[in-house]
């Protein structure tokens, strides 16, 4: 009688349906898809790194050397360190910078 | 020397050298302030070349100079920071007379702007997954559930297609193939190092707002549904979660080990 029923927000039982589906929706690997892609050290050609934060800040395209090892490109996430790089002391791409070696 | 009169005459291309100027060498005085002041707009030019390709693109290289060289002059940067500077460039655009008969220009460059902010917000550790289990165990409490959003978060509602024209512009559809005058809404948030931009219906703009503003659950589905248009929770929270732009509470979660 007193209860007021109006303009009340999503009720509880709404809700949780929502987010019940939407944990669902959030699992499926359509989205985590394009999440996969990993930074690599020490495979960009000079000038090909990626990085790109708007005006004054662009780092992209700033290397100097092929094989930079403080460098990075985006590649798919897995195939980093199976990438050959003739400046890596692994001789492959690094999840972290390193310090070359003489190619 | 005053500094305000040097100012001045750097924004006014037909003002004379100011006065008090020393060269070092002894070349020209008059000659070496031209440079500067060429470079001075030159370089902020570019810097909003940089920050607003699409915009760019949209009106060819011609026009965008002419447009951003105004802009420079009326409106020259508060802060040393270059990455911010423009931000009131898309108005700017909006009530540049030679630009009205593009109408859509404003907001793709209020959609570039707001990449940016995106790109340089604060990063914020996920909601463990958990968290959000536990919150669906206690089904009575949802609608007075806080949720912390990503601090890159941002939505912009438009009557232009903002983000077909800017997807299109990053090769991913083709131009041709665009409706610039459907009205589209955005979501723009950063996930890792990446800013993502991704259309979202009116009413999750809505939805995401409230949050921002600081509304519980509950008030925040209430406020995203409209007459004309419904509003899908599920679909909206399903992109913030498998996005990871919902964030933690603060202070609970340490660094990555």
């Amino acid at each position: 009688m007193s209860q007021k029923t109006t303009n009340r927000p999503a009720s509880a039982a709404a809700l949780a349906l929502a987010l019940g589906a939407a944990l669902t929706v959030a699992a499926s690997p359509v989205l985590a898809a394009d999440a996969a892609k990993e930074k690599c050290y020490g495979v960009a050609m000079k000038g090909k790194n990626d990085c790109k934060a708007g005006a004054g800040t662009s780092c992209a395209g700033s290397s100097m050397r092929d094989h930079q090892g403080n460098a990075w490109a985006y590649v798919p996430a897995g195939t980093c360190e199976k990438t050959a790089s003739p400046t890596s002391p692994t001789g492959f791409g690094q999840l972290k910078e390193f310090k070359e070696k003489k190619a | 020397m005053n500094a305000g009169a040097f100012a001045a005459a750097l924004l006014d291309r037909t003002a004379p050298c100011p006065p008090g100027l020393r060269s070092w060498n002894g070349s020209a005085v008059a000659q070496r302030f031209a440079v500067y002041r060429n470079n001075f707009a030159v370089s902020l030019v570019e810097a909003l070349a940089d920050s607003f390709p699409v915009l760019r693109e949209l009106v060819g290289a011609a026009f965008f100079r002419t447009l951003a060289d105004a802009y420079v002059r009326r409106v020259p940067p508060r802060s040393p920071a270059l990455a911010w500077y423009g931000a009131d460039f898309p108005d700017f655009v909006a009530a540049f007379p030679a630009a009205s008969g593009v109408p859509y220009l404003a907001d793709v460059a209020r959609l570039e702007y707001v990449r940016i902010l995106a790109f340089h917000a604060a990063d914020a550790a996920p909601l463990p997954a958990a968290a959000l289990a536990a919150a669906l165990r206690k089904p009575e409490q949802l609608p007075a559930l806080r949720l912390q959003l990503h601090p890159s978060i941002a939505v912009l509602a438009s009557p232009f297609a903002v983000v077909s024209l800017w997807a299109a512009h990053q090769g991913l559809t083709a131009i041709a193939a665009v409706d610039p005058f459907r009205p589209e809404c955005a979501l723009v948030a950063r996930c890792g190092d990446s800013v993502e931009v991704t259309a979202i219906p009116s009413a999750a703009v809505r939805f995401i707002a409230a949050l921002q503003a600081g509304a519980v659950l509950g008030e925040a589905v209430a406020q995203a549904a409209s007459p004309s248009a419904s509003f899908d929770p599920a679909a909206c929270l399903g992109l913030l979660i498998g996005r990871q732009l919902l964030a933690g509470p603060a202070g609970q979660q340490g660094g990555s080990p």
